[in-house]
Order: structure tokens, then C-alpha cells, then sequence
């Protein structure tokens, strides 16, 4: 008898929990579906929210857009925990999925080209029609699997190579790709090193992030900053023997580290690379930052949470390119970051449109007819002050930096529009439109 | 006596049951949710036949009472190794053999040194596993471009379709089928597993049978990183990562006791597999792909473990 009571305990709980979540996921697929509904409890926000519907109905109706039904779009993610990662999720679960008649279904963390896969098998098997993706084991086999499917595609901050853009810009069902280009990464590496330079520092310290997996964006940044150096070091100054950008891009690659040493009068006095994260690699990461003489490490990824803590006290300025989150706030409060390139949450808005476009069979191509491939750079804070003023633009949900109001204006966008938008990227630019 | 004989037989099939309950489930609701359910099918038999394969293959060590927490990392391993030995020799049958070769080795050498040490088995595995994961990442860095090694997808294209990935499914299982149900092997390794003091005393050896499951699980796990290759032919630092936990959930949901013995059950890792996979649709048709879906996995599969395996808690073996 008591066994059976432990039983139905089981089952009641087991039915609970899936009805309730069961309860959860309708209500946000129904508060997706409604626009309207999602704002009543705010009757400013209604009034603005009516208003937007309607130019957005005007616009839709004047491209000849039918957004009556759910569009299904799978999103891909192999992170799901960074700041960076939950800031581009809020935006579009708690905004972009609320603004417009859409489902957003996310991966699991994904490890490997593999679950790439499976995940998108079961995107199409849901009926998606679109996958957006924060995942790049296998670029090459995500565009081939849904244009395969004819499910369409985007990469969502970042770009392909140009090998890969020529071979796939011409697919029917790849949408294209919007983020920082490689170009724009090594300019972000060399600014932040170059701000510093330009103080009189000469004594730096790189964290190389995922360079030793050859994640080329890291390894760009890196160049970046040394080539800023090669630049300030005086006559004679060289990485590794070399001076141009392509050669200091070739020397990183080959060797899949930083090296540490001389650049003319500029010194790198240490390197950590990698994301380890055991006791050694933490270790190695103090011992770095306590480095005697050092002024600056410049950390082609989060910087101030491996660091910070080893240089409180000192003089140490760290600089970081991630995204903006609260906890980066903190540290620039703190001291423990001094500059931050970081990536604004709605910034994937327009690859949002672009791909609902497509999903409602008005994409957007290029004279030729070819993908999107449109660079966007990074909001720069020097200061807490600078930092406080985008935090709070980009942690909004009722008024993020792209909101529906400017989203709607590239439903009828044609390429040369689209590209425009992309392009005014800075704070104050979007702020100015 | 006869009630409690019924009772037994279901409780035996709860596994199989609950298979067949969630294959109903994702019917119904996919249906509901006007899901493309022929693709589902699909979709499932890619996402579960790895794991079912290593899973089965792994059967063999979990009879004996042990486990190995190796098997991610060995799959990995030897997938890396078939991808170097394709590139060489643009041959998918080397590529397959190298796969499965490599996979046995590593699966003998655990044993082996567990004689050696006249250690459990189980310990090797987890120096094993540190081992292996280096591996992959000197294999990445020497051989593959810096962060992957990867085979043409063109190349597997052929062979990436349901017919052949079902096919390698029902030969393997079927061998161990055979193996475990209809030979001295599967008994000698059920006795083992069940009571080792009696079993040394009636002349079995354990080193020869920990030899023997492992070899057996090595050809499960060559079979599953050569069925990973053709599924996604880029292999990374993290390739098959998930596997080792998937096939210990795999078993546990079939129905299989941790503790091995008489009461293992062959099909367990197949209905595990797929069980798995089909709770997994399941929760993405609600949208439930995230934190909440794994605690409603989890108590699901507490659920399943609970009632496959209330009627083996009794003192005494079966008979």
C-alpha cells in the first residue's frame, strides 16, 4: 500500500511539473502570437505598441507580408550561460518574441558538430522555418542540412570566411550573416591597444582566450593589438620578425599562441590562452596578472573575470571585448575593468528581420541576388559612466537599441537600407535615428 | 504465486512499456502540434543510434557489475583516428576498421591493466579517461587544422541514410543478442556479474571475462564513433563528449540494474536510447528545451528506474 502511494506521489509530480510547464511554454507561444495582448498592462507602452503595429501593418501590407501565422524560428546555441549569451536571449525572448507574431525554440547547449545537427533535425521536424545560429562547429554543414530542408538560415553575430561566403552566398535558404567581420575584430584589438598606447603604457600582458582552438575572431583581435604595438614600438620593431597585419595573422596561427617578449620598446610580458578553468590554468592566470612591472592586460575576450581579483589593489588596467552585463558594470566600478568593446544585445536584430523576411517570403538579397553579409562593430566604454549609459539602453526590454519601431522600418528595407542600418551601429547613432 | 508471476513479467516489461507509451506520446502530440512526424522519425532513429550502439556494446562490462566511464572519450578517440586514416587512404572501409580497431584496443588495454594492477576495471577507465581526453586534443593539434579534423562530407553522404545506420544497429545487436543469450559468454557473464565468489569457485575467470566485455564493448563503441563520422563528418575537441553519460542513462532507462547479474537485459540500451530521445522531442514540441525540460526529464526518469526495477529488490537471484 505505501508503495502505491509512493507511486501516484511520483506520477502526480511528474504530471504537475509537465502540465505547469506545459502551461508556461503555451502562454509564452500565445503572448508571442499577440503583440497587443503583451503590452495592455501598460497603457503608454500600449499606445506606443498600437502605433508600431500599425506602421508595422502599413509597411507589412505595402511589401505585401502575410504575418498572421506563428513563424517558427530555431535558434542555435553552444553557449547558454555567458552574459553575453543571456543578453542576446533576452532580447529576443523577452522582446523580439513579443513584438512579433514569431516562436522562438532553443537548442540545448551545444558541444559539437553533431548535436549542430541533431538540433536542427529537430528544428525542421517542429516545423520551423528558419534557424538563426549562435553555434559554428560546422558552418558548412548547418547551411548545407537546411538548405537541404529548404528551412532558411542566418548566422547570427558573425561572418563566414569569404571562402564560405562565395560558395554558399547564392543558396536559395542562406539568409546571410551580420556581426563583426574579421576585419572589424582586428580594428577592436588594435583600438583597445593602441587607447593605451597612446597613454605612455608599455608594459602588457594578452589574454589569448580561445586562440590555441584557432577561434580566428580571438586570433584577429590578438593581431590587432600586437600590430598597434609593432606601430608604437619605433624603428626595427617586430613581432616574432614580423611588421605587416597578414604576417602577424600567420605567425599567431602557426604558432597557436601569443609569444611573449619584446615588440621595439613595447613589451609583452605575458600570455594565458585557452578556457581550462582548472586549479593550474586559474594559477597561471594569477601569476600573470601579478606580473612585476605590468600595466595593462588586454584580454581578446572577458578579461575582468579571470583577472580582476589578482590585480585589486594595484595599478593594473584591464581591457575586455565581450558584451554588456551587469557584472562588467561592477568591475568597472570596482576597477578591475578599465575598457570594454562589447557587443550590444540587440544587435541581432536586424538578422532577426532579415530572416523573418525570408520566412515570409520577402528576403533580402543583394543586387546579384546573393546572402547578406553586412559587418557590425562593438559599443566602446572607456568608463563607468559611458558604461552605465549603453548598459542601460541594452538591458531594457521595453526600449533595447533596436526597437520594433526601427525593426519595422527594414520589413520593406531593400538591401542598400539594410545595409545602411547595419552600418550605423554606434550608440549614438542608433540613438540618433 | 501466478499473480505475482504476471506482476513480475510486467514490471520486467515497465522499459519496453514506457517506450511504447512515449512512441504514442510523440504521436499524439505531434499531431496535435502539426509537427512534420516522418521527419521526427527520422530525426530520432539519427539522434539515438550512436548511443544504442555503444550502449549495447557496453551491456556486456555493466553484467559484470562494473561500468566504464571511458566510453565518450574512447569514441571520440577512435572517430578522430578513422577521420586521420581516411584522409591517408580515401577509404571508408579502412576508415570503419581503424574505428572499431582502435575502439578494441583501448578497451583491451583497460582490462589488461586492470589485470596487471589486479585492479577493479573501473579504475582504469577513469585514468583512462584523463588519458584519452589529452589524446583528442594532441590528435586536433598534430593532425587536424588547429581545432578539428575533419572528413569530406561528400564522402559519407553515400552511407549518411536510414537504411545503412539501421542496418549496423540490427547486425550488432543481434550479434550481441546471440552472444548474450545464446552462448556461454552471456551466461558466464550473467554468473559473474550475479555472484563472483561462486563463479571463481566454479573455474570462470574474472580477468577473462572483464577481456572479453570489454572487447565486445570496443566493437560497440568503434561501430558508434564510425555512425558519428557519417552523421557529422567535423570532429572537434568536444566530438562525442556527451556519449559516456548517454549510454549510463541509456542503460538505466532500459530497465538494466546497475549491479548486473542474471537480471541484465540485452535490449535495454536499445529502449533506453530511444526512450531518451523520444522524452527529448517530446519536450521541444512544448518548448521545454532548457532547464525545466531536464528536471521533467529527470523525475520521468526516476519514474521509469523506480518501476522497472521495484521488482528486483527481493534478496534472491531469480529463478
Amino acid at each position: 500500500m505505501k508503495k502505491f502511494w509512493a507511486l501516484l506521489l511520483t506520477m502526480a509530480m511528474a504530471v504537475s511539473v509537465l502540465t505547469g510547464c506545459g502551461e508556461s511554454a503555451q502562454t509564452q507561444t500565445d503572448t508571442a502570437g499577440n503583440a497587443e495582448q503583451a503590452e495592455t498592462g501598460n497603457a503608454d507602452a500600449g499606445d506606443n505598441a498600437a502605433q508600431a503595429e500599425a506602421g508595422e501593418n502599413a509597411q507589412a501590407e505595402a511589401a505585401g507580408l502575410d504575418m498572421s501565422n506563428t513563424v517558427k524560428i530555431g535558434i542555435l546555441v553552444s553557449d547558454a550561460t555567458t552574459a553575453e549569451a543571456l543578453a542576446f536571449r533576452t532580447y529576443y525572448t523577452d522582446y523580439i518574441q513579443k513584438q512579433y507574431n514569431v516562436e522562438m525554440i532553443y537548442s540545448d547547449e551545444l558541444t559539437d558538430a553533431a548535436g549542430e545537427t541533431s538540433a536542427i533535425d529537430t528544428f525542421i521536424t517542429n516545423n520551423c522555418k528558419a534557424v538563426i545560429s549562435f553555434s559554428s562547429f560546422d558552418r558548412a554543414a548547418q547551411i548545407e542540412q537546411c538548405e537541404g530542408a529548404g528551412v532558411y538560415y542566418a548566422v547570427a553575430t558573425g561572418t563566414l570566411t569569404e571562402e564560405e561566403y562565395e560558395t554558399y552566398k547564392g543558396y536559395e535558404h542562406y539568409v546571410g550573416a551580420i556581426g563583426p567581420s574579421l576585419d572589424v575584430e582586428f580594428e577592436t584589438g588594435y583600438n583597445m591597444a593602441k587607447h593605451y598606447l597612446d597613454q605612455g603604457k608599455t608594459n602588457f600582458a594578452i589574454f589569448g582566450g580561445a586562440i590555441p582552438y584557432y577561434t580566428e575572431m580571438h586570433i584577429y583581435r590578438a593581431a590587432g593589438m600586437i600590430t598597434a604595438m609593432v606601430e608604437a614600438g619605433g624603428d626595427g620593431a617586430s613581432y616574432q620578425g614580423a611588421t605587416a597585419k597578414e604576417a602577424i595573422i600567420g605567425q599567431i596561427f602557426a604558432d597557436g599562441e601569443v609569444k611573449t617578449g619584446s615588440v621595439g620598446n613595447i613589451s609583452i610580458l605575458g600570455y594565458v590562452g585557452g578556457y581550462d578553468m582548472d586549479d593550474a590554468w586559474f594559477g597561471k592566470c594569477a601569476q600573470m596578472a601579478q606580473t612585476t612591472g605590468l600595466e595593462v592586460i588586454l584580454a581578446v575576450g572577458n578579461g575582468s573575470d579571470f583577472f580582476g581579483t589578482a590585480i585589486a589593489g594595484t595599478d593594473v588596467k584591464i581591457a575586455s571585448v565581450d558584451a554588456y552585463a551587469s557584472s562588467y558594470g561592477e568591475a568597472m566600478e570596482a576597477g578591475m575593468l578599465d575598457y570594454l568593446a562589447g557587443k550590444f544585445s540587440a544587435s541581432i536584430g536586424p538578422i532577426f528581420i532579415a530572416t523573418y523576411r525570408a520566412a515570409l517570403g520577402a528576403p533580402v538579397r543583394t543586387a546579384e541576388g546573393n546572402a547578406l553579409a553586412l559587418s557590425q562593430g562593438y559599443w566602446i566604454a572607456q568608463n563607468a559612466e559611458e558604461f552605465n549609459a549603453y548598459y542601460a539602453v541594452d538591458s531594457s526590454v521595453e526600449a533595447p537599441a533596436y526597437t520594433k519601431e526601427l525593426l519595422d522600418t527594414l520589413l520593406t528595407a531593400d538591401y542598400a537600407a539594410f545595409e545602411e542600418f547595419v552600418g550605423k551601429y554606434s550608440f549614438e547613432e542608433i540613438q540618433g535615428m | 504465486m501466478k499473480k505475482a508471476k504476471i506482476r513480475t513479467y510486467m514490471l520486467n516489461l515497465t522499459p519496453l512499456l514506457g517506450l511504447a507509451v512515449l512512441f504514442v506520446a510523440f504521436l499524439a502530440f505531434g499531431t496535435m502540434r502539426d509537427i512534420n512526424i516522418s521527419y521526427g522519425l527520422k530525426s530520432i532513429m539519427n539522434q539515438s543510434v550512436v548511443v544504442a550502439v555503444v550502449a549495447t556494446g557496453a551491456i556486456f562490462i555493466y553484467t559484470l557489475g562494473s561500468f566504464d566511464i571511458s566510453l565518450g572519450a574512447s569514441a571520440a578517440v577512435s572517430a578522430l583516428i578513422g577521420a586521420m586514416v581516411y584522409n591517408r587512404t580515401e577509404s571508408i572501409s579502412a576508415m570503419a576498421a581503424a574505428c572499431i580497431g582502435i575502439a578494441v584496443f583501448i578497451g583491451l588495454l583497460n582490462s589488461v591493466l586492470a589485470s596487471v594492477f589486479n585492479l577493479p576495471v573501473f579504475v582504469t577507465t577513469i585514468a583512462m579517461l584523463s588519458v584519452l581526453n589529452a589524446l583528442v586534443l594532441v590528435l586536433i593539434k598534430v593532425n587536424g587544422t588547429g581545432s578539428e579534423i575533419a572528413v569530406p562530407a561528400a564522402a559519407v553522404r553515400a552511407i549518411n541514410n536510414m537504411p545503412f545506420k539501421i542496418i549496423v544497429l540490427l547486425c550488432f545487436f543481434l550479434l550481441c543478442v546471440f552472444l548474450f543469450s545464446f552462448t556461454k559468454i552471456g551466461r558466464m557473464q550473467k554468473f559473474q556479474g550475479g555472484n563472483p565468489v561462486c563463479a571463481k569457485l566454479s573455474g570462470i575467470s574474472e580477468k577473462k571475462m572483464a577481456i572479453i566485455a570489454f572487447a565486445l564493448s570496443g566493437i560497440g563503441v568503434g561501430l558508434g564513433a564510425f555512425l558519428s563520422i557519417i552523421y557529422a563528418p567535423t570532429l572537434t575537441r568536444n566530438t562525442a563528449s556527451s556519449v559516456g553519460m548517454d549510454v549510463i542513462i541509456a542503460i538505466v532507462f532500459g530497465g538494466m540494474p546497475v549491479s548486473g547479474g542474471a537480471r541484465s537485459k540485452i535490449y535495454a540500451a536499445v529502449i533506453g536510447a530511444f526512450s531518451m530521445t523520444l522524452l527529448g522531442q517530446i519536450m521541444v514540441m512544448f518548448n521545454l528545451n532548457s532547464g525545466i525540460g531536464q528536471m521533467v526529464k529527470a523525475v520521468i526518469f526516476l519514474l521509469v528506474v523506480f518501476l522497472a526495477t521495484s521488482g528486483q529488490r527481493g534478496k534472491m537471484l531469480p529463478r
